[in-house]
């Protein structure tokens, strides 16, 4: 890999960074939101170094080569530079010699290491596969709990009329560890996707949950019955009450809150997929 | 200065008495081609945007792609964070300064360096080129160890997001920040008693002498294409792992208490999750005990597969497979230490 095409590719990577985070909301797919910032910076970093290096090589071409040549001619002794930093840079070279398997990691700077070409990956990724969030698929197979709630009493009573809107964890946390039952005959609204049960006359209303990025995304679901199910993924928008649970104990296996659903809209996917 | 090697070999060429360049012969002067060639990549992307993406439609494939493109996306601003403080130490910190900054014995610079990585708040791909710049800079690699492997687990944003992950079990952060302090101190120890210099390469570096921000932009440009290239080895490993091992498989051995602390280690290697949010991943594993989370908390941001492939890219291979199973011992036994007198 030479330098131009050393920094064509920081300078891609940026630019696929920035078009996910700055220029739309895409990054919510795979990342939280506060990330943004962290994203936008790091992508103005890439596409900065990337012009910066490009600027560089271009001007160097246009002027004469000749003193480069000689200072790479005997980089391997280093003699010409004395100093402080001498000594580190005898030590590198020394450890140089027992890894000459490792793809183009010479002596020579100026081409990148091999495995430097899987950062086209990601670019490519981004803008061919345009990954979307988490659906269906994901949620259906891990099974696993999500954690609980942080403090189990802190539930503020429901006021207003009309169904609430609620996001579906809070719906969870309240259906198993509210202790004043707060759900009890209230309306409520959840919006999510939707991923078919393998229990007759039920279908799951689902958020992913994402705590850093969607790599430990784990599903929310909460069982609705009584409507007829959606399409597989779509997004909807449900009313219904909550059907308390009949057992005393957490039985074992995963169990999931049901809902007695009234009404059903389809709806848009929200830009921030993710709970 | 090196971006004239493209002209410097297509003069040389010509000279049948030069001794070629180790590239000589890999391919023809790609140079002036090659903007057009990428001005065509980019034309593709944009063609196949619109075409592909709609038929690029297999559950599974987007599933693995949303995983894979979102760990690569959360790790990149980490670690061009890391790479940059890691060019800044090469390039604005004089080599004396770690000199007077570090107790001059190692066994005593050791703990220290593992007590300092408490003050960098990223995750772990901050930590690998930070730990390969104060190696260059002369830090003794021990002590640059005890530091990459110290910080990912010990910083501030790391325990809070432990104590928020498991609410009412203090314990859980206060074991986390001591076993992998430990964990650090002692692979930090072993390696200073009988690790070689031969396992370990000190990562080279452009060492121009221009100005100081032409050799900061070096340094980035160098760490970044190699760090990154493996971060996406491991972040495509993990992907895979992520989409084809369902989690049940795992739960499966949760009542067996040995097995489950060597699960959870496991699975910790393989999820790759970022240190920052691997609380809460253990804590919805609700079926391990308290001591297996511990090991997964423990294990996850010393080695997983994304550090293991970012570590055998920048140290070398040889160290690598020394590193990393010496690690994951250390860590797994510390953990069942702690675990067992906290918990």
């Amino acid at each position: 890999m030479n330098r131009v095409t050393q920094n064509l590719l920081l300078t891609m990577l940026g630019c696929a960074v920035l078009r996910i985070s700055a220029f739309s909301s895409t990054y919510l797919n795979y990342v939280k939101p506060g990330f943004r910032p962290f994203l936008i910076a790091a992508g103005a970093v890439l596409v900065v170094l990337g012009l910066a290096g490009l600027l560089q090589a271009f001007r160097s071409r246009g002027s004469s080569g000749q003193e480069e040549p000689r200072d790479h001619g005997d980089h391997g002794g280093h003699r010409d530079h004395g100093g402080p930093g001498d000594h580190e840079g005898h030590e590198e070279h020394e450890g140089h010699g027992d890894h000459g398997d490792h793809g183009g990691h010479g002596h020579d700077h100026s081409r990148g290491p091999r495995v430097a070409w899987l950062m086209f990956l990601p670019v490519f990724a981004i803008f061919l596969v345009a990954p979307p969030a988490l659906g269906s698929f994901a949620a259906a197979r891990s099974d696993t709990p999500p954690p609980r709630g942080q403090a189990l009493s802190s539930f503020t009573p429901l006021t207003g009329k009309g169904p609430v809107d609620m996001p579906i964890g809070e719906f969870i946390g309240r259906a198993w560890d509210d202790g004043e039952r707060s759900l009890t005959g209230r309306e409520v609204r959840l919006t999510g996707f939707v991923v078919p049960s393998k229990r007759k006359g039920q279908w799951y209303v689902t958020r992913m949950q994402i705590a850093c990025c969607a790599a430990d995304a784990f599903p929310l679901k909460v069982a609705v019955k009584g409507l007829q199910a959606p399409p597989e993924n779509a997004w909807v928008e449900v009313v219904g009450t909550w059907i308390p649970q009949t057992f005393g104990e957490m039985p074992n296996g995963v169990v999931y809150p049901e809902l007695a659903g009234t009404d059903l809209a389809r709806v848009d996917a929200p830009a921030e997929p993710y709970e | 200065m090196f971006e004239l090697r493209t002209d410097s070999r297509s003069a040389w060429d010509d000279q049948d008495e030069a001794v070629p360049p180790d590239s000589w012969g890999r391919r023809a002067s790609p140079g002036r081609a090659l903007p057009w060639g990428f001005a065509l990549v980019v034309v593709l992307l944009v063609v196949g945007r619109f075409t592909l993406a709609s038929r690029l439609t297999a559950p599974a494939l987007q599933t693995w792609a949303t995983v894979f493109v979102a760990i690569c996306v959360q790790a990149l601003p980490f670690l061009v964070f890391g790479v940059a403080l890691s060019a800044a130490i090469t390039a604005f910190v004089p080599a004396s300064f770690w000199s007077r900054a570090l107790p001059r014995n190692p066994a005593v610079a050791v703990p220290v360096a593992g007590v300092a990585g408490a003050v960098l708040p990223g995750c772990e791909c901050a930590s690998v080129p930070v730990a390969s710049g104060l190696m260059a800079r002369g830090v003794t690699p021990a002590a640059a160890l005890a530091f990459l492997l110290a910080s990912p687990a010990i910083n501030p944003v790391v325990l809070v997001a432990t104590a928020v992950a498991f609410p009412g079990q203090p314990m859980m952060a206060v074991a986390r920040f001591g076993a992998s302090l430990l964990v650090a101190v002692l692979v930090g120890w072993l390696w200073l008693r009988f690790g070689r210099s031969e396992w370990l390469r000190v990562p080279a570096r452009p060492h121009g002498d221009g100005r100081k921000w032409t050799r900061f932009g070096e340094a980035m440009r160098h760490d970044l294409l190699h760090a990154g290239g493996f971060l996406i080895v491991g972040g495509l490993a993990a992907a895979t792992l992520n989409v084809a091992v369902p989690r049940e498989w795992l739960t499966a051995v949760a009542d067996v208490p040995w097995l489950s602390v060597l699960v959870m280690a496991l699975l910790a290697v393989l999820l790759s999750i970022c240190s920052e949010a691997d609380a809460f991943v253990a804590a919805s594993m609700t079926a391990f005990s308290p001591t297996a989370k511990l090991a997964f908390l423990v294990v996850g941001p010393m080695v997983d597969l994304k550090l293991i492939a970012l570590q055998a890219g920048t140290f070398g291979r040889a160290f690598a497979v020394r590193f990393v199973p010496l690690t994951f011992a250390l860590a797994v036994l510390v953990s069942i230490v702690f675990g067992w007198s906290l918990l």
